[in-house]
């Protein structure tokens, strides 16, 4: 029986939802890697059988956007007939294979069939710990080309009807610092992928192939639907906006908002860097994604229907268009910088939509080294919380993740000293200067990692440490992010990139993330406000009295 | 004149403070059920429970054994009327509270809004010393900053005072000797420290259970008090037992210690009812499900036993970080759908049901006081599956005319009739339910078909039979006073106590002492407790959980433990049910070494419990029961004429198919067609599902 009546359709789309958010509950609790089962550095996804985006479980909003575009390689790839079969999982890390990410990104996708159909795919990604390459946790600063950042999975079959293929996954092993946990990890996605498939194949049997692929592509319209009508409130007209870096280069947007489009123009910018902060064109597509779904209707779920309505000008060879065999490791950074750059030429025109700027970093932070009481290697892969910046009606968010991320965990103190063997000194708001205003940018953190053994080292890519976040109305910009090492003899260092750093016993790895950006003349902050605050210890009187003007 | 028992089960509900009493014949065993309500009565919750036994005619001198919900507790939090707490905690840690776990769960809203903390940072003090996470100290706790932290307190009119250090569950002493230099600075004020809450880790969930455990403790403590005295004033001899969130019952002294145990209660008893009445009728793997007047809650029960989890929050969903606390909750599934939800239209033209309800003012457009906006309830008045002329019992006219209008509305908005419009909010609204209880079964590895489905509270049964039909489930129980079952799942509660310990080791024979170790210290803590209460130490019995994980793993997979020491041979035994369970929740199992991470302890001891007569089986006619045939509207399975029968006529050994309708009282049983019912010995009527 095939029945399209809008009831059934609406039932369909409120199982995939849930098959979508089982895979994320299934991932979550198998994973290895702290930055997926308690960073939640990970997505889950319902693809149909084109490789749109029907459906995404939670996570983070820079994951959802990816997933179709490694589906779309893999089943571009796979295209024979017979290629792809029931059963079969295929697995892509790497941004010219469909990766859209960096190399730690492991997409694991799987077909599911229903009487021998193709009629969707379940995918995942996740951050793995370490996937080879010439610095632990793969990431580094020095990485000139992709080849060094890790192995490449060029959208392969690792799963053969339900078989897995072994030489590949021993050569997955072979090229990790970190075997065992890697092998956990892919493990755990394909657990993920193979519960998302069994319960959509159980889904379309149930209903129907043909009600079920209605379903799906309803659910796409419905996204686009409701993408368009918010499009058609927002100001229309072209903004433009240049902006310098840390590292100097100037990145330029230009954005044109008409009834049916939203186009991010960002043809003019440098070309890609030898460094390894350059982004594929799929991953600005998903920055642009994240901004433009927040603008319009932040609230429904969303598809690949929603974000039809988005144009994306990029020019090959630049910054945000990399080639192969450009580096890419810090590509999220590069990611949020675009992702900023669009919130900040947009948020003057729409202050009831965008607040001030946050601390817009992922501050990964990467130490590792030999665990004291167990004599095993532990490598942490985190990224930090930070201050959110001011908006008309509140002061900003205090000690949260960036826009890249989402429902996203920070680790205990307790766990990481239990696991990690280091101490956790002390996590504690930042109380420096910046983001002053009207309303008050939200406070990043203070954290002292002490280390407990000699020979581990750090890694780390702060941006917006020498810009921090941006103000609006009058209000103050916010405090930079920087990792400071205080080794424990001699001056501390202070960092926004550093690669391989060794450590010492007793060393401390500050790491202080920004305040976000104030809105509005802090004179006309309300002096109850300002009591408060100094009550709390989070500015001085004296600072009440000079910025605030407010005696206490 | 035979002697009797009389047991009592009181529960403060948000609208009304109910009242089961259970008179049973001593001789026969046979037990008489009555029922009353009053108005609960805030702030003075007490006087609603004295209300109600008087309205029930209960004389408190006669009660032999008084059992006692109440939602204090997570009304004091939710309503924000705890009162004002200062925190002391470790040297750099007092912005935990606030920092939280930086989540974002509404990822793709700018304007989100982190949950604010209980205690604002001027009120949230630190004390230098440290442990480490194997409980060695690592810095002494230095005591001299209290006096001056305390004063500040008093100034501030500080009423209640949390204390958590790092690593406390690994080792309380630090906490313990804060606390007691605490009380002895400052006697009078309400204090309690992370340790006496929860031995587990995670800093931040530790620190806030003990805030907010501190932020009601005087209003719990007080009401408690009250309960106690008004109850002994009236001539009752005994002591109330106050339904835990864990499915026990504790002494009321032992609640007023740490009443944040409580926060869960309410659902608490209706899913030990279904575990218990799922052993009496030999089906030992349940599914329940309380469908009320807001939610609908569900739980799964394998082999009679309930799970507890301590991964609770409140105030969570998809827009919210909510709070954690860290208690033993019975591990349940609540969504927003009961029969008063409201079902809406969205922009686009899509039909939602929930979370958003009527509630008891204006409550379903039926009850006719105003309500314009249609429930599943009214959707259920529009299909004939509830009766008009016996709504609520008989007690409340439904509103016919008011209920076409509002699903009319509905179905303009959707472009379809007013009947399409009905039988499309009950469909929504079971999948909503189907969903639900997916994430109790499928989604933890097991299988719905092979459970049964127990179905209570005044919306159970209506919608029982699809939703099992929906998941595969062959039988479906509705038990004899569906709508009042969670107070007979408190006569049926334990004295239980779950102990949660969080201690690291590898599992491998070498460590088998001291995993029997703290299995033993734990027990004798337990012991303790209970003989302190006046229970004997032989009539604790216990239930041994280990949480397990591969290495490198962070969340843990709980198994039971065969009874018996701990020993060397046993670990391999142990390591095999982990893989088991652990490959039949996630499809894969590795070769890898397993960590222990740390205990789970279920301490219990019986008190008094319910004894249950069964009926013999009467002839298998059901024609006695008959009151009637309507048509009823079965929304997938269309319309459809149904036999009507009334509950309180139906006998034991009755058998009869659908498509059928029980009127009773308390609720509405719908019986799809092709299924087929049977009442049992115990009043039950067992359904079996076609197909």
């Amino acid at each position: 029986m095939t029945t399209h009546d809008p009831i059934t359709l609406e039932i369909i789309q409120n199982s995939l939802q849930s098959a979508a958010d089982e895979m994320f509950a299934a991932m979550k609790k198998t994973a290895m890697s702290s930055i997926i089962y308690e960073v939640l550095d990970m997505g889950t996804g319902i693809l149909d059988a084109k490789g749109e985006i029907a459906c995404s479980g939670a996570g983070i909003p820079a994951f959802i956007g990816v997933l179709d575009k490694a589906v779309k390689v893999i089943a571009a790839k796979y295209d024979e007939p017979g290629a792809v079969r029931p059963g079969d999982v295929f697995a892509t890390n790497d941004p010219y294979h469909g990766g859209v990410t960096h190399l730690n990104d492991i997409v694991v996708a799987m077909p599911v069939f229903v009487d021998g159909e193709l009629i969707a795919w379940t995918a995942n990604i996740a951050h793995n710990s370490d996937v080879g390459g010439m610095a632990p946790g793969s990431l580094s600063g020095d990485a000139t080309e992709i080849f060094q950042e890790g192995l490449r999975l060029p959208a392969v079959k690792i799963i053969a009807e339900g078989t897995p293929i072994k030489p590949v996954f021993d050569i997955i092993k072979v090229n990790s610092r970190m075997p065992d946990v890697l092998e956990g990890d892919v493990w755990a996605a394909i657990a993920s992928v193979r519960i998302g498939a069994r319960r959509l194949a159980e889904i379309a049997g149930k209903y129907g192939v043909g009600t079920f692929k209605t379903a799906m592509d309803h659910f796409m319209d419905y996204g686009e639907t409701v993408s368009r009508t918010e499009l058609a409130n927002l100001p229309k007209g072209t903004f433009e906006l240049s902006e310098e870096q840390d590292d100097g280069r100037i990145f330029n947007v230009k954005i044109t908002i008409t009834d049916d489009a939203f186009t991010v123009d960002l043809t003019d910018n440098p070309d890609q860097s030898p460094n390894p902060v350059n982004t594929s064109r799929d991953g600005v597509m998903v920055a642009a994604q994240m901004i433009f779904k927040s603008l319009t209707d932040p609230y429904s779920p969303a598809n690949g229907g929603s974000f039809r309505p988005i144009a994306l000008l990029t020019r090959e060879g630049s910054v945000f268009h990399a080639s192969e065999p450009a580096p890419i490791g810090f590509y999220y950074e590069i990611e949020l910088r675009v992702y900023d750059l669009m919130w900040r030429c947009l948020a003057p025109h729409m202050p009831d939509r965008l607040a001030a700027g946050h601390f817009a970093s992922v501050c990964g932070t990467f130490i590792g080294g030999i665990h004291p009481d167990t004599g095993r290697q532990y490598t942490i892969i985190e990224p930090q919380l930070g201050g959110w910046g001011a908006s008309r009606n509140a002061d900003g968010n205090s000690a949260i993740f960036c826009g890249f991320h989402g429902e996203t965990y920070n680790c205990p103190a307790e766990i990481n000293e239990a696991r990690n063997g280091l101490y956790v000194d002390r996590m504690e708001l930042n109380t420096e200067p910046g983001g002053e205003g009207e309303h008050t940018g939200g406070r990043g953190i203070v954290m002292d990692y002490r280390v407990r053994a000699d020979n581990g080292f750090l890694t780390a890519g702060y941006t917006r440490s020498k810009f921090p976040a941006w103000s609006l109305d009058g209000g103050r910009e916010g405090s930079p992010n920087y990792v400071e090492y205080r080794p424990k003899d001699g001056a501390p260092q202070r960092f926004a990139f550093v690669s391989g750093l060794t450590t010492r016993t007793d060393d401390v790895i500050r790491v202080v993330t920004g305040n976000g950006g104030g809105l509005g003349d802090p004179k006309r902050r309300d002096p109850e406000a300002v009591r408060a605050d100094v009550k709390n210890g989070l500015i001085t009187a004296e600072r009440a009295r000079e910025v605030y003007g407010v005696t206490v | 004149m035979s002697t009797k028992t009389t047991r009592v089960a009181t529960d403060v509900g948000g609208t009304f403070t109910d009242l089961v009493v259970f008179e049973t014949d001593t001789a026969t065993g046979q037990s008489q059920i009555r029922t009353a309500k009053s108005d609960t009565t805030p702030p003075d919750y007490e006087k609603g429970v004295l209300d109600v036994l008087e309205k029930g005619g209960v004389d408190p001198a006669a009660i032999d054994f008084l059992a006692h919900g109440t939602t204090v507790v997570i009304n004091a939090l939710t309503e924000r009327k705890g009162v004002k707490v200062g925190l002391i905690t470790t040297q750099g840690f007092r912005d935990t509270l606030e920092i939280a776990r930086g989540n974002r769960p509404d990822f793709f809203n700018l304007h989100y809004r982190k949950p604010a903390p209980f205690v604002p940072r001027h009120l949230r003090r630190e004390l230098p010393g440290r442990m480490t996470y194997k409980g060695e100290e690592r810095a002494p706790l230095d005591l001299s900053p209290l006096p001056a932290i305390i004063a500040d307190f008093k100034a501030e009119g500080v009423a209640a005072i949390a204390i958590c250090f790092l690593h406390s569950y690994a080792n309380p002493t630090h906490e313990q000797a804060a606390l007691d230099e605490v009380r002895r600075l400052w006697p009078e004020v309400s204090a309690v420290a992370s340790h006496q809450i929860t031995r587990e880790w995670r800093e931040y969930e530790r620190t806030n259970t003990a805030v907010l455990s501190a932020y009601v403790q005087p209003v719990a403590e007080r009401y408690l008090q009250r309960l106690d005295d008004g109850l002994k004033s009236r001539g009752f001899t005994g002591s109330p037992y106050i339904m835990q969130s864990n499915c026990g019952v504790d002494s009321l002294q032992a609640v007023s210690r740490i009443p944040i145990t409580m926060v869960e209660s309410g659902p608490a008893s209706g899913f030990w009812g279904a575990a218990e009445l799922g052993k009496l009728i030999g089906e030992p793997n349940v599914i329940a499900l309380d469908i009320g007047g807001t939610t609908a809650k569900c739980s799964l029960i394998e082999n009679g036993q309930i799970k507890i989890m301590t991964d609770y929050w409140i105030e969570r969903d998809r827009t919210s970080a909510g709070y954690p606390i860290m208690v033993p909750v019975v591990d349940l599934v609540e969504i927003g759908n009961g029969g008063g939800s409201i079902a809406w239209v969205d922009d686009y033209g899509k039909l939602h049901v929930g979370p958003q309800s009527a509630g008891a003012q204006p409550g379903p457009a039926a009850y006719g006081r105003g309500g314009t906006e249609a429930t599943t309830t009214d959707a259920n008045l529009r299909l004939g599956r509830i009766n008009p002329d016996y709504f609520c019992g008989g007690e409340v006219a439904a509103d016919m005319a008011a209920v076409e209008t509002a699903i009319r509305a509905v179905g303009d908005r959707l472009g379809v009739d007013a009947d399409e419009a009905a039988r499309g909010i009950i469909r929504i609204a079971n999948n909503n339910m189907v969903n639900a209880l997916k994430l109790v079964s499928l989604n933890r590895g097991f299988d719905p078909r092979d459970f049964t489905l127990v179905a209570f509270g005044g919306g159970g049964a209506m919608h029982a039979v699809a939703l099992a039909q929906e998941l595969g489930v062959k039988r479906v129980v509705v038990p004899a006073g569906a709508s009042v079952f969670s107070a007979w799942g408190m006569m049926m509660s334990d004295l239980r106590r779950d102990y949660f310990v969080t201690n690291l080791a590898d599992l491998v024979p070498d460590n088998a002492a001291t995993i029997e170790t703290l299995f033993a210290e734990t027990e004798d803590r337990a012991r303790a407790q209970f003989e302190a209460e006046g229970v004997a130490g032989d009539k604790v019995s216990f239930l041994r959980f280990g949480k397990f994980r591969y290495q490198n793993q962070e969340h843990t997979t709980e198994v039971l433990l065969d009874d018996g020491a701990i020993t060397p041979e046993r670990v391999a035994a142990i390591e095999a049910a982990f893989h088991e369970t652990y490959e039949r929740e996630y499809t894969y199992r590795l070769d890898a070494p397993v960590e222990m991470v740390g205990i789970h302890l279920v301490a219990a001891a019986e008190i008094g419990k319910l004894t249950v007569a069964e009926r013999p089986l009467g002839d298998d006619d059901p024609s006695p029961a008959v009151k009637g045939a309507r048509q009823v509207d079965f929304a997938l399975e269309g319309e459809h004429e149904a036999i009507i029968y009334d509950g309180e006529k139906l006998q034991p050994g009755m058998v009869f198919e659908g498509p059928a309708i029980v009127e009773d009282p308390g609720t509405t049983i719908v019986i799809h067609p092709g299924s087929r019912a049977k009442m049992d010995g115990h009043g039950n009527i067992i359904i079996d599902i076609a197909g």
